[in-house]
């Protein structure tokens, strides 16, 4: 049985002339026609093909996209579409809410005054604290704190808590959940913010919360103090995680996009797109809807996302690494490739650090994604306390009324886990006709499947194939922290299961993985 | 309102059958339910936070386990704490919210928990129309979580 049978066999799709072969590299693989699976229920895939002597020739990632929601938001009045795309990701709430938000500015010809942005900036930078500090307790350290070998069943932020204290992770969520009580005070409503206006924000902050916020985010910094100490003591005093952090089994050579503001330093809420090479320099920066001049998305006919790279370092060269690549990837390792340094000081010694521990700039070290995360932490809650002691921020100035519609709006943030666009283009009376989301997940498509690749051929050797292996390769996309069709969260056997089906030379299922 | 119970309702409100739980909680808000009310969009530890301080929690979810669509299942946290489903990409889920909950704050977490899951039939497209089947087991289970808090009150 050839592989397009095995693959027809095991996934039941039919040959479909009109989309073009992927071509493998094996003698023995001539060809592989992957149709996607399913987009129903977020399942991740990947796929890894075995050459003759049963080492890895291929592998791919496969998932799901946005299931029709930018035809969903067609006809909504842009006024609406912050709170609406809010539920997008239950996870992600505030940074489509957000990035919804300053497209709308856009739409209507107008910028929020002062205060209106800092509170807006405020807002986002608790939202970052919350998410940075669940993406890493919860699914990033468990690997390093419970260990990448040990039994799926203690290696999670349950088995975390045990082998840290419950004292220790109690006192990490009741901070966690200050990042959360700000959030929900600006954002004017539990959960899902409404607080988003064009040309500001609804609601104003008065002196006593401002103090409280001032307070919290104290506890904020902390939280970000004591994450890179955990960070430091379990996986940076530790050889064998060091050796993992900085192999090539981990290390993915491809160039990189994150926002700067005008010092070239770290910023989430707005600033310039900056693109580098996986060599380091500088493509070009960009605004708004500028990015049309430096993204193209490539479609593959195995998955239905995307695989966006930087057009202008020339046309589709493949899923390839190293020098001249235009895959780039986005999200915390990124913004520490791309900024000269951050824009709060306790933060600033822990990007120095993380430099001088690399050398060589830009960081290709998946791994390190987890390090910048915790930097990113502790920068957001400087920054949260920053804002909190600034004069304008209990300015009653928090709107700027829109008198025009211009029907287009770009919003470009910084998401968490990487650059978020959101376009729209509206009629005269600021009625949703397009819209197009490019979310971090769809930036690191490639790089995802560059990175399960490796790891996958380091790890599997001879046609060894060992149950823990699964581990190593979950390993090398949750850096990456995917959005796995993240608009749904409804309750399976296990959410955002990982199936890895691994193939013999003669296109036989070799062995079937799963987490689920 | 008093810390005697809590209903959660988990979903997304515009996609298919799994807005469920934010419909049934959206309509028992409307007839007046003499109890607290939320709505999350995640299952990610804000439940957890929705239902520390009370008695009792009855939560309810979407979900897709294979039976039939419209299938009620009231579970356990174990039953849904199972091994693997702890090993995920980017969201925590349910069962991992709550055990953390009880294992960080065993003094604050509600003694009864009621999680209630209807399976779904779709939620591939957005859109705010469930199916037949779904649609009819949220009035089941409205009626079900009517009769709960009722029991309670």
């Amino acid at each position: 049985m050839g592989i397009f049978e095995a693959l027809k066999k095991k996934f039941g799709f039919g040959l479909e002339p009109s989309v073009p072969v992927l071509t493998a590299r094996s003698s023995t693989m001539k060809k592989i026609e992957i149709n996607p699976i399913t987009r129903l229920e977020g399942h991740g895939k990947i796929a890894i093909f075995l050459d003759d002597d049963g080492n890895v020739d291929d592998a791919f990632f496969q998932t799901v996209e946005f299931r029709g929601f930018e035809k969903f938001l067609q006809g909504m009045p842009m006024e609406e579409v912050p709170r609406t795309v809010s539920t997008v990701c239950g996870v992600c709430r505030g940074v489509h809410f957000t990035a919804a938000m300053k497209a709308s500015d856009g739409v209507f010809g107008v910028t929020p005054p002062p205060a209106g942005r800092k509170l807006r900036e405020l807002f986002f930078n608790a939202h970052y604290v919350e998410d940075h500090s669940v993406i890493l307790y919860a699914l990033g350290l468990p690997d390093f704190v419970v260990g990448p070998e040990s039994n799926p069943a203690e290696r999670n932020v349950v088995g975390l808590i045990n082998a840290v204290g419950a004292d220790v992770g109690r006192e990490v969520l009741r901070r966690r959940g200050l990042a959360v009580k700000i959030f929900e005070l600006l954002g004017g409503k539990p959960n899902h913010p409404v607080a988003a206006i064009p040309g500001g924000w609804s609601k104003q902050l008065n002196e006593e919360e401002r103090r409280q916020i001032e307070e919290w985010s104290k506890e904020l910094v902390g939280l970000g103090e004591l994450t890179l100490k955990v960070f430091a003591d379990v996986v940076l005093k530790n050889d064998k995680y060091m050796e993992l952090v900085t192999g090539d089994m981990y290390r993915v050579e491809v160039g990189y996009m994150g926002s700067v503001d005008a010092q070239d330093r770290i910023t989430y809420y707005d600033g310039t797109q900056k693109v580098i090479d996986s060599q380091g320099a500088v493509i070009g920066t960009f605004q708004g809807k500028e990015y049309l001049d430096f993204i193209s998305e490539r479609v593959q006919p195995w998955t239905y996302l995307k695989f966006p790279y930087q057009k202008k370092i020339g046309d589709w060269k493949g899923m390839v690494e190293g020098p001249g690549t235009n895959i780039y990837c986005v999200g915390p390792l990124a913004r520490m490739n791309v900024v000269k340094g951050m824009d709060t000081p306790l933060a600033q010694q822990h990007f120095e650090q993380f430099h001088a521990t690399f050398g060589a700039r830009p960081v290709h070290n998946i791994l390190a994604y987890h390090w910048a995360r915790a930097i990113e932490l502790l920068n957001a809650a400087e920054k949260c306390l920053q804002l909190s002691r600034d004069p304008e921020i209990t300015s009653k100035d928090t709107w700027n009324k829109p008198t025009t519609c211009t029907g287009e709006g770009v919003g470009i943030i910084e998401a968490p886990r990487g650059t978020l666009i959101h376009h729209y283009l509206t009629d005269g009376k600021g009625m949703v006709t397009d819209a197009n989301l490019i979310v971090a997940t769809t930036h690191n498509n490639a790089p995802i499947n560059l990175a399960v690749k490796k790891a996958a051929k380091h790890f599997i050797k001879n046609g060894n194939v060992a149950q823990g292996m699964l581990n190593y390769v979950e390993m090398a996309f949750r850096p990456y922290d995917l959005c796995l069709a993240c608009a749904t969260h409804t309750l399976t056997n296990g959410q955002s299961p990982l199936a890895v089906d691994i193939f013999d030379s003669s296109g036989n299922v070799y062995k079937t993985l799963k987490n689920f | 309102m008093d810390n005697k119970c809590v209903v959660v309702g988990i979903g997304n409100p515009y996609l298919q059958d799994d807005r469920a739980g934010v419909v049934i909680v959206e309509t028992l808000e409307q007839e007046g339910l003499p109890c607290r009310t939320e709505v999350v969009y995640t299952v990610g530890f804000e439940v957890m936070d929705k239902i520390r301080g009370y008695e009792r929690a009855i939560i309810v979810d979407a979900c897709m386990l294979g039976n039939e669509p419209g299938s009620i299942l009231e579970v356990s946290i174990d039953d849904i704490f199972s091994t693997h489903a702890l090993v995920n990409s980017h969201a925590i889920t349910l069962g991992t919210t709550l055990k953390t909950g009880l294992l960080c704050f065993p003094d604050e977490m509600p003694a009864d928990i009621r999680i209630i899951l209807i399976e779904v039939k779709e939620i591939k497209e957005f859109t705010r129309q469930m199916s037949p089947e779904v649609e009819a087991a949220v009035k089941t289970v409205v009626d079900r979580i009517r009769a709960l808090v009722a029991a309670v009150a």
